[in-house]
């Protein structure tokens, strides 16, 4: 066989195994996509419409909470601008994890729109804390995470919109799947990093925003709180330096 | 305007502020060497969103009614004892998960 056919053979191989580990770091996502997009597919049907708009919203929006609110605006009757202004409030926090992935995007290639876009809190918590497995395309991995969280969550709901109230699985509790990745995740920061102080930041901004904000804005006043009390420190801790300098 | 030309403009007016959201840093960063400060921010960010999207994940637990959020504290517990032990992500989130539901769909803190 020519050297060019094997070597494709070998590629092709490598990269089926490199989904394969995809798929197996995506199945957490795979749960817990699956019903709220159901009931996000239920929501839409309940409001009358038919299931090529959950498949549509699902596919150029990929927001959960975005797309929840758009169905509870349309179905109030609000004014676009309205819509857009909530929108772009709601998801503010997905800046932030623009923000860290800055470095991390710079040399992904032709995949770099499509991994912004794709960027709910669930992939950025898989794509920041995953190994690429070594050896194998950066790019194509993360490509293949990104892509198979939007499949499931455009499954989810649609199944959720065909499906309308016909079935009553009884599934509570099973959105706990994604509070245990962010727990598992988390964890495995802790393991791979040696910054501790982000650790308290979060639980300080976390408990102030929990006492003090609405839950739907909990989140994104957490993120902001969390990222000052970052720099606070580190702007004490560069004057702790100049100090100790002008000292000796 | 009809209905269907109405939800597809709301569609594609959500889509591009959704990602206006998300492509923003990369704009405002993009070509240039972004300043120090914001590298340093770049590696504290993830860890400490990751806890945060855990407190988010209990932000309508109802503190001060049954059964006070026991259920998913002691199901995080679960996770993090077991992580900890046994470094195994699918062995952590599949028994605390199942853990949680079998919590909830019983209602074993109704005694409280």
């Amino acid at each position: 066989m020519a050297r060019i056919e094997v070597e494709e053979r070998e590629t092709g191989e490598q990269n089926k195994d490199l989904f394969m580990i995809a798929l197996k770091t995506t199945i957490p996502v795979f749960l817990g996509y699956i019903p709220p997009g159901m009931a996000f597919g239920f929501l839409l049907d309940g409001a009358g419409y038919h299931w090529i708009y959950a498949f549509l919203m699902s596919l150029f929006i990929y927001a959960g909470s975005g797309q929840f609110l758009a169905v509870a605006l349309l179905a109030a009757g609000a004014g676009l601008t309205e819509v857009v202004v909530a929108t772009l409030l709601l998801n503010l926090r997905h800046s932030f994890y623009g923000l860290s992935m800055l470095e991390k995007f710079s040399d992904v290639g032709k995949v770099k729109s499509y991994l912004i876009f794709a960027l709910t809190d669930e992939t950025y918590a898989l794509l920041t804390t995953t190994e690429v497995p070594p050896g194998s395309s950066k790019s194509r991995f993360y490509f293949y995470i990104a892509a198979l969280d939007h499949l499931y969550w455009i499954v989810g709901s649609v199944l959720g919109a065909v499906l309308g109230s016909v079935l009553d699985l009884n599934l509570e509790g099973m959105s706990f799947v994604l509070t245990a990745l962010f727990v598992v995740l988390t964890i495995e920061q802790y393991f791979n990093s040696n910054v501790r102080f982000p650790f308290i930041a979060a639980v300080g901004a976390g408990i102030l925003s929990l006492m003090f904000f609405r839950p739907e804005n909990m989140l994104l006043a957490s993120i902001v709180i969390g990222t000052l009390i970052l720099i606070a420190r580190e702007k004490f801790v560069k004057e702790n330096l100049h100090v100790k300098q002008d000292i000796q | 305007m009809t209905d269907t030309l109405q939800i597809l403009v709301t569609i594609a007016a959500v889509s591009l502020a959704t990602f206006a959201t998300r492509v923003l840093p990369f704009m405002c960063f993009g070509s240039r060497e972004p300043p120090l400060m914001l590298l340093t921010i770049e590696k504290n960010l993830p860890p400490m969103i990751l806890l945060l999207l855990v407190i988010y994940c209990l932000k309508d637990v109802q503190w001060l009614a049954v059964p006070y959020g026991i259920p998913e504290l002691f199901s995080i517990g679960i996770v993090a004892g077991l992580h900890f032990w046994k470094r195994n992500a699918m062995l952590s989130i599949f028994i605390g998960t199942l853990l949680y539901m079998a919590l909830v769909q019983f209602n074993l803190f109704s005694f409280l």
